[in-house]
């Protein structure tokens, strides 16, 4: 069981993510909708995993990823964007993000995920 | 195909046929999602025009590569069946309205299928595609949808069918976009012409070939090489009004004009084409020196 933050835009997605994490005995401890919020939420609470959104109003994943990175180069963040975006699959990848999830997703390809960034 | 009706054709269906993947993932079961007429709009006509109400609209427009913007709309029953589906609960029969969750399904289901139709027309353009974040809006009156969206040049409608409720994708689509979809084809279309008729074996047509313009070159000795700052200005052996030189895998192929095209994207006009001589090695003209400045690569691998 991981402490997880879930980091999107959409509060749909969000619940995804988060049924899904649950269903999977996982412990989402906190939820935030844009980039800056996921740096504050992620300082306050150091999750175990963040699921992070690209696309996102005011500061995207990508910067947001950058900037978890920098403050602990080994916090183990999921990138979840929708399809069409292979360039930044690979920046984030080599920004440090340990795996990638395509939406639409099935919920069990997002707990594969997560069981393959803690292990 | 060059006229913009052929292109915009090809974008509206290659969009639309990637919007119907997404929803087929959403709406897995046989006959829950199916599509109809994919058809420009003709000049003077809001493609907004005659649109059910009340309505849910999601908008998304491109951020850079193209401009342009797409909007889905459907039915707000047909929204909150879509969203109940997305989350695998029983689909609704009432017409109550959407709540928070049922209007972030809906930006959610709008921002993916973008996404796919962004990759489609990526790969048709051969230039990334970027789109920004979702905007949702509810209409009451077919008015007020019209109102909501400024005409664009060219647009093209694609109509679906989910879930019982009727829906509308519009793609308003920019002359900007139409030039660079034309040139698109064009150059895909003389490509595939020149294959086909050229005098070349073809077992050697795919071979690929690097081709890179070069604004000019400078000589100098390593130690100054190493020396340079940050700033310094290093001047080139070519004047400002002398055409470039395009390479082919490290041989002079021909000289040119540099250009801006309409997307601010370097390109070059041929003047002269040089040829093939006996020793390719020996018609570059200055091979073992160093190449300062940037050359600019016309076309990848």
């Amino acid at each position: 069981m991981a402490r997880v933050l879930v980091v999107d835009d959409a509060a749909f997605m969000r619940k995804m993510v988060t049924d899904a994490l649950t269903k999977g005995g996982h412990d989402v401890i906190g939820e935030a909708g844009n980039g800056a919020e996921a740096v504050d939420r992620w300082q306050e609470l150091r999750p175990d995993l963040t699921t992070l959104d690209i696309t996102m109003p005011e500061k995207d994943g990508l910067a947001a990823l950058k900037e978890i990175i920098s403050i602990d180069p080994a916090a183990k963040v999921i990138m979840c964007s929708a399809l069409g975006q292979e360039s930044k699959v690979l920046e984030s990848i080599k920004l440090g993000a340990k795996d990638f999830v395509v939406k639409p997703f099935q919920a069990d390809r997002v707990l594969d995920a997560v069981a393959k960034a803690l292990a | 195909m060059s006229d913009a009706g052929d292109a915009l054709m090809q974008i509206g269906e290659s969009t639309a046929e990637a919007v119907m993947g997404v929803l087929q993932v959403f709406c897995p079961e046989e006959g829950q999602v199916t599509q109809g007429l994919v058809a420009a709009v003709p000049p003077g006509v809001h493609p907004m025009e005659g649109v059910p109400v009340p309505a849910v609209a999601t908008g998304v427009s491109f951020v850079d590569g193209v401009h342009g913007g797409n909007v889905f709309v459907m039915t707000v029953k047909g929204a909150r069946r879509l969203a109940a589906s997305m989350m695998g609960a029983e689909l609704p029969e009432d017409d109550a309205e959407l709540t928070e969750l049922d209007l972030s399904a809906m930006g959610e289901a709008m921002n993916q299928m973008m996404s796919a139709a962004a990759m489609a027309t990526s790969k048709v353009l051969g230039k990334e595609v970027e789109i920004a974040p979702p905007e949702v809006q509810q209409f009451t009156d077919p008015a007020q949808a019209t109102a909501a969206y400024d005409p664009t040049p060219h647009a093209v409608t694609a109509q679906f069918s989910i879930l019982g409720e009727p829906c509308r994708l519009v793609l308003f689509i920019p002359n900007a976009f139409i030039v660079r979809m034309n040139r698109a084809l064009s150059e895909m279309t003389t490509e595939y012409a020149e294959y086909e008729q050229g005098p070349l074996s073809p077992l050697v047509r795919d071979v690929p070939l690097r081709l890179w313009a070069e604004l000019g070159r400078v000589r100098m000795p390593l130690a100054a090489l190493v020396g340079l700052p940050v700033g310094a200005v290093v001047e080139l052996d070519h004047e400002v009004d002398d055409p470039i030189d395009l390479y082919v895998d490290d041989m002079l192929f021909a000289t040119g004009r540099l250009l801006v095209t309409d997307d601010s994207e370097w390109a070059v006009r041929i003047e002269t084409v040089h040829g093939v001589p006996d020793n390719p090695r020996h018609s570059s003209p200055d091979s073992q020196s160093l190449t300062a400045g940037p050359t600019t690569t016309t076309q990848g691998d």
